[in-house]
Order: structure tokens, then C-alpha cells, then sequence
């Protein structure tokens, strides 16, 4: 479902992934770990395409970077969930709105809109925030906010890069129950995190990038080991 | 597309972000007021140098033997060129009448005879009361059979021709000037406030929307701010020019034509002013990379 091969980034003439190669099955949870500037962003924006590489091909949820056009990107996205350690909120608008313009992009009906996003807010529990601005909620109701929005379009898989950066222990481990809980849905995730805490708490597959090369550190451990490939 | 969205989004500016809102409309207003009253004064110039060439006509003196059939033959030919609008005959009665008027005495009087010839006055049609053309026409008159002499203004007409185009040289340079500021001053304001949305834009892209998705609401939003501007502006010059009419107790619309489609064309001025600039601006931004 998400395949790198041979894939090469490189940013003003210095490599950042060199020849990475990796793949995740349907249903997968993946942490992708290593140092600040370790290429974990690009390896993220390789796969929501925002970045496309040098050399290689990444395919990702029946789309290939090397064939991809400019006007199928969104449609792309629109399979994905990306969520981000800042949130990305659409700020000009209330909580609702934010989880509705998911379903307003792919021209869904307005009662189908207001069925799935209250049912969306239900599940990260803020139905009685639905009306709040972005900025009237702590940071883990806005992470939960992103999460309800970035599963709304029911996504193959979801690209969390830092979920948990600018929340607290508390908050980041409602984060992560959340999160385990999609992954028990079927909704495969790729977290890139430094938080070591987490990753011994919520065992699962384990990728370093190191160097620009990406090396499997962990193939499967805990409970996430039935979908490992 | 969903329209619904679409016209909600475009009109939430005026509850999400009032103050650039306010700031483009008060931009496109400015700057169509200034261009308005650039061109309301260009077209009261114009009608001044118009006023000064509808004084000039020719005067083509006769001969004191002219017999009545060749005036009539006389009067034919010239009627025939091309460029003249109206022959009116002055008699050498009429002629002396005139100058009597003119000095206080009578000619005939003072030299016992009346020695001023009878003439024909020559009016000439829009658009042939320049140098050019008025010059073009004294000399096919001037050998017409039966004329003795000609006379007009040519001085005044070369005078109008040359200062006529330099200020119309003048005025063509202020008005794209004071455009294209136009232009750039409400392109920038709305790149002002679509730049404070960048991070909204970037978002929207990340969550699967296509650029003419996130472009069609600001494109209505700069539409709907430029008709804004436009309006006022239409409504501020209306007002303006009763209240002077009302003051100045004259006609002033006589002078300074503002035609009721003259306000269409601000209005209209204005909506392409706020859609252009809102196209320039989303441009710039809707291309930028979502991770910045």
C-alpha cells in the first residue's frame, strides 16, 4: 500500500535520504524515528507527495510519484490523513467547520456532512466543543480535533509527524489511544516521533533514519506484530 | 463544486476578517475615486479646447464685381467642399452694419463710401477645426472663382493643435499612472490579507482541496470587495457633483458631462480591480509547498 524504492531527496546539494527503501501493508502501524533533521519530514512529504524525489518512486494508495499529475495530488490526499505537531487547524473557522471542509473538497451531501462529523466529533469526544474556534481549545483537543478531521474521508493510512511534539504526557497519551484505536480499525499509521517514552509504551513496527539511509530496527514487536510484513 | 460553500466562503470576510476587508474596499474606493475625478477633469479640458474650436470659421471675402449668378455659383462650390458645414452671405450692407457696431461709426460716413466686401462666414463640421485640415480647406477656397481674400484664426487653431497634444500626451501619462497605481495599490492590499491566510491556504491543500476549490472563494471575496469599492466611489462622485450643482447653482452637468453610464463604469472598473487583484495575489500563494 505505501512503497519507497531506491528513493534519493537531496536539499541544496546535501543528501537527506539516500537510497531509502521501504514498504507498509494495509492495517500497519510504523513508528519512523531518528534525530532532529534526520529526513523524517521529507520521508513524510515524499508520501503525501509535497516532495517528490530524485531518484526512485514512492507509490502510495494506488499512486505512483513518477505518474502522479499536478490534479490528482488532492485526490491523493484525500486518501490519506496527514497530522501534524502544529496542529494545522483551518484557525478562521470553529471546530465543526474545520472537520466539515474535509467532506466539503470531495462534494459530499450536506446531511452526509453533518452525520459523519458529528459522528467524527464523537469519537475523539468533543462533541460539545463543535462550536469552539481552534484557539479556544488546549493543544490535545486541537490534536484531536486534526485526528477527527485528517479520519473523516476514511483514509488507507494516516501520516502523523510529531503527533504528540507540543502536548503534554497527558494529552499525548490520549493521542496515542487514539490513534491505537484506529489502527485496530484497519487504518494503517505511520507516527514519526523522538519520543522514546511512546514507543516502549505502545510497541509496534520500528524504522530509524539515520544518515539518509532508513534502517528496520524493530520488525515486530507487541501486539501490532499480526500485520507486520 | 458546491455553490453553497462556495458564496458563504466568499462573503465570510466580512465576519472573519473585517478589517482587511474594510482595507481593500477603502483601496478600490480610493483609487477609483482618484481615477474618476483624473478623468471627469480630462473631459472638462476637453470640452474647454472644444468650446475655443467651435469658435474658429473662415471668412472668404468677394470680389466687388461678383455678378449674382457667379455669388450663387460661388456659394455652390464652396457648400460642395468637403469639411464645411454651413455658408452664411454677409452683405456689404451687413458687413458695414458690423462695423458700425464694432467701432460706433458708420463707414459710410466717414469715406463716403462703402469699401468692405461682402463675404461668405464658413463653418466647419466636428473634426475639421484643426491646423491641418482648416489650412487644406482655405486654399481650396481660396481658388474658388469669385474669392478675393480668406480669413481665419490660424494662429489660434495651431495654438489649440499643439498645446492639444501635449496635454493630451500629459494626461495620457497621469492616467496610466494613476491605473496602474491603482492596479498595484489594491493587488497589494489583497495580497496583504490573503498572505495572513497562507497558512489556511496550505492547510486546505494538505486536506485534499484543489486549487480552483480554495481559488473560487477568494476570487469572490476580491470580487465582491472591488464592486464594493465601486459603488461607493459611484455614490461619493454622484454626491459630490449634485452638491456642487446645488452650491454653484449652475448647470454644471453642462460643463462636466458625468453620464449616468459613466457610474457602470466605475462599478465595473472597481469588480475587475478586486478580481484581478485577488487573482495575482492567490496565485503567488496557492503554489507554495504545504510543509513551510
Amino acid at each position: 500500500m505505501i512503497e519507497l524504492r531506491n528513493v534519493s531527496v537531496s536539499f541544496d546539494d546535501q543528501r537527506v535520504l539516500d537510497g531509502v527503501t521501504f514498504s507498509l501493508k494495509r492495517g500497519e502501524f510504523v513508528y519512523l524515528v531518528g534525530q532532529t533533521g534526520a529526513g523524517k519530514s521529507s520521508l513524510m512529504r515524499l508520501l503525501y507527495m509535497d516532495l517528490m524525489p530524485e531518484n526512485g518512486d514512492v507509490r502510495i494508495a494506488g499512486y505512483e510519484s513518477r505518474s502522479i499529475t499536478n490534479r490528482q495530488i488532492p485526490h491523493l490526499r484525500r486518501r490519506i490523513g496527514v497530522v501534524f505537531q502544529d496542529f494545522r487547524l483551518l484557525e478562521d473557522r470553529s471546530v465543526y467547520d474545520n472537520i466539515a471542509f474535509a467532506l466539503y473538497v470531495t462534494n459530499t451531501s450536506r446531511s452526509d456532512i453533518k452525520k459523519k462529523v458529528l459522528h467524527a466529533l464523537a469519537d475523539v469526544g468533543l462533541s460539545h466543543k463543535r462550536n469552539h474556534m481552534p484557539h479556544e481549545l488546549s493543544g490535545g483537543e486541537q490534536q484531536r480535533v486534526v485526528i477527527a478531521r485528517a479520519l473523516i474521508n476514511e483514509p488507507v493510512v494516516l501520516l502523523a509527524d510529531e503527533p504528540t511534539g507540543n502536548l503534554d504526557p497527558t494529552s499525548s497519551a490520549e493521542i496515542m489511544d487514539i490513534l491505537t484505536k484506529i489502527n485496530m480499525r484497519g487504518t494503517a499509521i505511520v507516527m514519526a516521533t523522538h519520543n522514546y517514552e511512546l514507543v516502549k509504551r505502545y510497541p509496534a513496527r520500528i524504522v530509524q533514519l539515520k544518515d539518509g539511509k532508513l534502517i528496520e530496527v524493530d520488525k515486530a514487536p507487541g501486539r501490532v506484530a499480526r500485520s507486520s510484513p | 463544486m458546491q455553490i453553497r460553500y462556495i458564496l458563504k466562503e466568499g462573503f465570510s470576510g466580512f465576519d472573519r476578517a473585517k478589517l482587511s476587508m474594510f482595507a481593500s474596499v477603502f483601496t478600490v474606493t480610493a483609487s477609483l475615486l482618484l481615477l474618476s475625478l483624473f478623468s471627469i477633469l480630462l473631459i472638462n479640458a476637453n470640452s474647454v479646447v472644444e468650446s475655443l474650436r467651435q469658435k474658429v470659421e473662415m471668412e472668404a471675402f468677394l470680389d466687388d464685381q461678383i455678378t449674382a449668378g457667379q455669388l450663387a455659383d460661388t456659394r455652390a462650390r464652396i457648400e460642395g467642399l468637403e469639411g464645411v458645414r454651413e455658408v452664411r452671405y454677409v452683405s456689404k450692407e451687413e458687413a458695414a452694419a458690423i462695423f458700425k457696431e464694432e467701432f460706433g461709426e458708420d463707414i459710410n460716413t466717414v469715406l463716403n463710401f462703402n469699401p468692405l466686401p461682402a463675404s461668405f462666414k464658413i463653418a466647419l463640421k466636428d473634426g475639421y477645426r484643426t491646423s491641418v485640415k482648416a489650412a487644406m480647406i482655405y486654399n481650396e477656397v481660396k481658388a474658388i472663382k469669385g474669392v478675393d481674400d480668406i480669413i481665419y484664426r490660424k494662429q489660434l487653431l495651431e495654438m489649440i493643435d499643439h498645446r492639444a497634444m501635449m496635454f493630451l500626451w500629459v494626461a495620457f501619462g497621469i492616467g496610466v499612472f494613476i491605473m496602474l497605481s491603482s492596479i498595484v495599490l489594491v493587488a497589494n492590499t489583497i495580497r496583504l490579507a490573503i498572505y495572513a491566510k497562507r497558512k489556511i491556504i496550505q492547510t486546505m491543500k494538505l486536506i485534499g482541496a484543489t486549487r480552483g476549490f480554495i481559488r473560487t472563494p477568494f476570487l469572490l471575496e476580491g470580487f465582491i470587495q472591488g464592486l464594493l469599492g465601486g459603488l461607493i466611489a459611484a455614490g461619493i462622485i454622484f454626491a459630490v457633483f449634485r452638491l456642487l450643482e446645488g452650491w454653484l447653482s449652475m448647470q454644471l452637468s453642462d460643463f462636466v458631462r458625468v453620464q449616468p453610464w459613466w457610474y457602470a463604469v466605475i462599478v465595473g472598473t472597481g469588480s475587475v480591480l478586486g478580481l484581478l487583484g485577488s487573482m495575482i495575489s492567490i496565485r503567488r500563494f496557492i503554489g507554495e509547498s504545504v510543509a513551510n
